[in-house]
């Protein structure tokens, strides 16, 4: 059953260029990885952030069962964990167990849950020794691992994660490939995007190449 | 209701943290109103203007003044420049993908903004009556809720900045107009009665000098032009009035660069 639904998805940035999504229509079923590759500036990002409902559909429709980005409201961003490329997006001078329990907070985590969920992220991440240190004093590979925490902490049911394995070494790659195996097991689905051939070294049930616009399927 | 009310919290709890954790900003937020204290009160020592109506002489009538400009300052300087940086850091994203969502993410961010400013005016009326014999009034304690009100007042225009950092990125130079416009029109240096008969009006379309008037009435003992409860009334209106009109410009500007991809541009 999918969990995600994308169809016939558009997108085109200003200026005299081609769609970098020209019709794009993609199903995520519940419990599987699917892992999208493409060179740099192939529509990646953009269909990820399109699918996060942090971009709006110049055309076309991104569904999670009946909830859209527009009109689902906060019921669509809460099945939705995002880890978006880069290094950005964290809080430098809270600590870490504050950044997670802020980002549980905006989630809208319930309270009886947010201690428990926020230790365990910690734990999942391999975090506990840290959680007091600030995020401005972490190294990149540890702030990834943070960044990763919070894709995960609330239990989304979609996860879309763009290059995820960014300054990870083999302790923090090992811990994400537990994690995504954990979400999968729970139900959820993930989408997980970068340029290199990355569905050689994960466990994906499905991969794709994006070129000009166009979905294929490579796996 | 719980859940919204706990994710406006954990916004402000963070702003505190960040603001606390640059202790020079603490110290120059404490110096500063000394210092423009400190050359009001010298001036109010030059002369005794006699269009100014209140019972502390002129420096009375502009320690007001003053802790509006600080409160201006703090709110509708410091929010753009906010939100502008959650747009540089990639902060802003946070609240995108989040049940709380972006409009309600920059209502919270505006949270400690406000109480920021109001502390600050606060201090600053305290040290005016510590440091140079201000002689405030027994109604002074009833400034408190007008200042809230005049805050509710106020933030519709923080919102307006705010929705321009989102559709145009950069507005730095317009909240400094709007302050310094204010400063002129709500008659927070001086009287408004000064001012030409062709702009007097602007004092009239806007909830400053309703809020300034009120504030001096109850902190000095400033005489009213008006009944107390028709400056109320603006100032309650003006908040029903340009709060909503607000959050739909910022909702459009949030919705226009989600269209464009303009949103996760800075």
């Amino acid at each position: 059953m999918p969990v995600l639904e994308i169809t016939d998805l558009y997108h085109r940035w200003k200026g005299p260029k081609p769609p970098v999504l020209d019709e794009v229509s993609l199903s995520l079923r519940a419990g599987e990885v699917t892992w999208i590759g493409g060179r740099n500036g192939a529509g990646k990002t953009t269909l990820l952030r399109l699918a996060a409902g942090i971009l709006l559909p110049q055309r076309g429709t991104v569904r999670i069962g009946d909830l859209t980005p527009r009109h689902g409201g906060n019921h669509y961003q809460r099945q939705i964990g995002f880890l978006s490329a880069g290094d950005r997006s964290l809080q430098a001078r809270m600590r870490v167990s504050q950044q997670l329990d802020y980002w549980a907070r905006l989630a809208y985590v319930p309270r009886e849950r947010r201690r428990e969920l926020v230790e365990q992220a910690l734990g999942q991440f391999g975090l506990e020794e840290f959680a007091q240190r600030r995020v401005d004093r972490m190294s990149m590979g540890q702030r990834q691992r943070i960044r990763l925490a919070m894709a995960f902490l609330h239990e989304p049911s979609v996860v879309l994660l763009d290059e995820p394995r960014n300054s990870l070494d083999d302790e923090g790659y090992a811990l994400l490939n537990e994690q995504s195996e954990r979400a999968t097991a729970r139900g959820a689905t993930i989408l997980w995007c970068s340029p290199r051939g990355e569905d050689r070294v994960i466990d994906c049930d499905a991969g794709y190449s994006l070129v000009d616009g166009k979905l294929e399927r490579v796996v | 209701m719980r859940l919204w009310l706990d994710a406006m919290w954990a916004i402000m709890r963070r702003d505190a943290i960040l603001f606390m954790s640059y202790r020079a900003q603490l110290v120059s937020q404490f110096l500063t109103p000394l210092f423009s204290l400190v050359i009001f009160y010298y001036i109010s020592q030059l002369f005794t203007p006699s269009s100014v109506d209140s019972p502390g002489g002129y420096f009375g009538f502009v320690v007001v003044g003053l802790v509006i400009v600080q409160i201006l300052t703090i709110s509708l300087g410091v929010m753009p420049v906010t939100v502008r940086q959650e747009l540089v850091s990639g902060t802003i994203e946070r609240f995108l993908v989040s049940a709380h969502g972006p409009v309600n993410g920059i209502l919270g961010a505006m949270l400690f903004p406000m109480v920021n400013a109001l502390f600050s005016g606060t201090l600053m009326l305290i040290l005016a009556t510590l440091f140079f014999g201000l002689p405030l009034e027994a109604t002074a304690g009833l400034a408190i809720p007008v200042a809230l009100l005049g805050t509710l007042a106020f933030m519709p225009f923080a919102l307006f900045l705010v929705a321009m950092v989102m559709a145009f990125k950069q507005v730095s130079s317009a909240s400094g107009f709007i302050v310094t416009g204010v400063a002129i029109v709500g008659g927070l240096y001086f009287p408004i009665a000064l001012l030409p008969d062709w702009i007097e009006w602007t004092s009239e379309v806007q909830p400053f000098t309703p809020a300034t008037d009120l504030l001096r009435h109850l902190l000095v003992g400033t005489p009213l032009e008006h009944p107390a409860e028709i400056e109320l009334l603006k100032l309650v209106l003006f908040a029903l009035a340009l709060l909503p009109l607000s959050l739909y410009f910022l909702r459009r500007a949030i919705r226009y660069g989600q269209r464009t991809g303009t949103v996760a541009e800075y």
